[in-house]
């Protein structure tokens, strides 16, 4: 590589004592930034085991699994734990729960409004559509706090309150978008000839959409209901605002970090398991995207 | 399975951003036939071939097929059957549901359909493939799935969209055989899209030449060839000699045109007057060295073996000539300054106005 710079013109050149090769440096940059990637994640899996709250690593007082067991312990060791008994475990269970509701209506939502928009912007030939994809993937750009507000506004003139239902609206809006990019990038790789086939041969749209669409689209509705989960279980800030006196896991989470004190380690050890699901999951998606390229 | 006939009543297609893809075009397809509609790309072929389907509507005029009017019916509709040039094989499913699926469609049972599937695939060659999918077969039997698959639903109109275009030249060939053999075990009408005049010329009953969205002819292979009506089907089969010049006089259904080699006699088919801007044209095989009626000098330039006959090139003032002869030990020698004496019959050259000619081999490759 270096050698590029002397060819180039016959004068002299200064060049640096090399310390190390370029191949070195690349290596090394890419060790840094793995590091700088994957150490606080570690440092979180290692202080979720620390028996001492607020967590650390360097104060080590032994292995414990309480943080997780914080979960399924009964109630009396629970009372009897000077940090677990200041937390709400119930709350924090329901919360939890909320999450999970909100995603089941989010995923099929955004599943369904994804590939309406999927099929529309790949099959329909208009000069609206370079309009018509911009205008359904700016909720993706848009601020998350500003999605959260407009339908907290917009649902509160229309009577609702806020809560799990504006939620859904509010990551529905924005979540959506992935699925629709995911369908989108799949039916371009579909030659419009197999439509029109099915077409000539004498199925209707519905047969075709049925047959041939559908059983194509497959592998890629799923990965996309994966990514659309995981949008909505990790989504904070559109939620923060759309909530209302709600909670979900993630806004749980936020207000129990913002604790003055340090936050307890259940918090590390919730986001262990995270980590182990997201691994799942994205082990999961290169199954399917393996499959999708058959 | 019985062919119907396909009527054009002055049928012109616009595209909506004004490009005009077919201009009035009148045409009857008889019930039956083979029909190729030979073009180069671009000349409106395959939009005739859609407009026929049903995919798209024409601008102006009316579809027939079996004497009804079309209008308004869509694809799933028309007694018509369309194989794509990429064939559009439904990857996801085995080959006999391929094969049957216009038979789903028109709600037959699956046991009904899987023997029809059957019926058909046997008739192609391919009864034992019938559970892999189309990606497990080699292009020929993909080829032949396709065409199974539109038998399927008893078309009376086959459209075919350049589909051997994508086959290797052995297979090509192989496959003109096979669908002329298809077709008249069936009696279905095929129209057949094509740019190869070798496939239009060695299967078609008759044959429409397609130019800028105008039937420019429509003939047998034989007339087409040998009586060609305008310098762009003259030019666009077959491989050909041109010399543009005028007319001088015609007598008797032939014309003398004057050109820049010398003064010839040829047949004048579409009546050329005096005066007229002509071309005329003579196949390489109609020239030959030596005495004919017409007579001109010209130098070889190059001679090409091919085997049982030789494609002698020549130059004369400025124009090539190409000049086919068999291989009988009297071709003439490349022999440096020399001129040769070529001649051809009137019988055998023809005058036409002069036109637009098709691209020549080396104009595409320069592209």
């Amino acid at each position: 590589m270096s050698d590029l710079a002397d060819t180039r013109s016959g004068a002299p050149v200064f060049r640096l004592p090399r310390l190390i090769s370029a191949d070195g440096l690349l290596t090394l940059y890419t060790w840094a930034f793995l590091a700088f990637m994957f150490l606080p994640l570690l440092l979180m899996v290692l202080s979720s085991f620390n028996d001492v709250s607020p967590p650390s690593v360097t104060d080590w007082r032994g292995i414990t699994g309480k943080w997780y067991a914080f979960f399924w312990m009964p109630e009396e060791a629970l009372r009897a734990d000077p940090v677990l008994r200041a937390l709400d475990r119930d709350r924090f269970v329901g919360c939890f729960g909320n999450s999970v509701l909100v995603a089941a209506l989010v995923v099929p939502l955004s599943l369904m409004l994804g590939l309406a928009g999927a099929v529309l912007l790949t099959r329909w030939r208009s000069r609206a559509n370079g309009v018509l994809w911009w205008v359904l993937l700016s909720p993706m750009l848009a601020p998350g706090i500003v999605l959260g507000l407009s339908a907290l506004v917009f649902w509160g003139r229309l009577g609702v309150d806020a809560g799990l239902f504006t939620i859904v609206m509010a990551q529905t809006t924005f979540i959506a978008g992935y699925p629709m990019l995911i369908l989108m990038a799949r039916l371009q790789r579909q030659p419009v000839e197999l439509e029109e086939a099915a077409l000539d041969l004498g199925a209707t749209p519905f047969r075709v959409f049925r047959r041939l669409t559908l059983p194509y689209l497959a592998p890629a509705l799923a990965s996309a209901a994966v990514i659309a989960f995981m949008a909505s279980m990790e989504n904070y800030n559109t939620t923060m605002f759309a909530k209302g006196g709600a909670c979900t896991f993630a806004t749980e989470i936020g207000a129990m970090a913002r604790n003055p004190n340090g936050h307890p380690p259940v918090i590390n050890a919730v986001g262990t398991v995270i980590i182990l699901l997201t691994v799942a999951a994205a082990g999961l998606h290169t199954v399917l995207t393996r499959r999708e390229a058959r | 399975m019985r062919g119907k006939d396909v009527t054009l009543d002055s049928v012109s297609i616009t595209y909506p951003n004004g490009f005009t893809a077919v201009a009035p075009t009148d045409l009857r397809i008889e019930a039956g036939e083979f029909f190729s509609i030979l073009g180069p790309s671009g000349c409106g072929k395959t939009t005739i071939l859609r407009a026929v389907s049903g995919f798209i509507e024409p601008s102006q005029g009316r579809v027939l097929i079996g004497g009804e009017d079309m209008a308004g019916k869509g694809p799933n509709a028309r007694p018509t059957a369309l194989i794509f040039q990429n064939l559009a094989l439904f990857p996801l499913m085995p080959v006999w549901e391929n094969v049957a699926f216009g038979l789903e469609a028109r709600g037959i049972g699956k046991r009904a359909r899987r023997d029809r599937a059957q019926e058909l695939l046997d008739l192609v060659a391919l009864g034992d493939q019938g559970d892999k999918l189309p990606s497990e077969l080699s292009g020929g039997q993909r080829q032949r799935v396709a065409i199974a698959r539109a038998l399927a639903v008893e078309p009376s109109v086959l459209l075919l969209d350049e589909p051997l275009s994508a086959l290797d030249l052995k297979l090509r060939q192989h496959m003109r055989a096979e669908l002329r053999a298809i077709q008249r075990k069936t009696g279905v009408t095929f129209i057949y899209i094509t740019h190869d005049q070798g496939e239009a010329l060695t299967m078609s009953d008759r044959i429409a030449v397609m130019n800028n969205g105008v039937i420019e002819q429509v003939g047998s292979g034989d007339e087409i060839y040998s009586q060609p009506r305008t310098a762009f089907a003259a030019s666009f089969v077959g491989e050909i000699n041109r010399f543009e010049g005028r007319v001088e006089t015609v007598e008797n259904g032939t014309a003398r045109i004057v050109t820049p080699l010398g003064r010839f006699r040829a047949r004048n088919p579409e009546q050329l007057a005096p005066g007229a801007d002509a071309m005329l044209f003579v196949r390489p095989e109609a020239m030959v060295p030596g005495h004919a009626e017409n007579r001109l000098s010209a130098r070889l330039k190059r001679r090409d073996l091919e085997g049982a006959f030789l494609n002698l090139f020549f130059e004369a003032q400025g124009v090539e000539l190409s000049v086919h002869v068999t291989n009988d030990g009297r071709a003439p020698e490349l022999s440096g300054q020399d001129l040769t004496g070529l001649g051809f019959s009137a019988e055998r050259a023809v005058i036409l106005p002069a036109g637009p000619l098709a691209r020549t081999g080396s104009e595409l490759a320069a592209q």
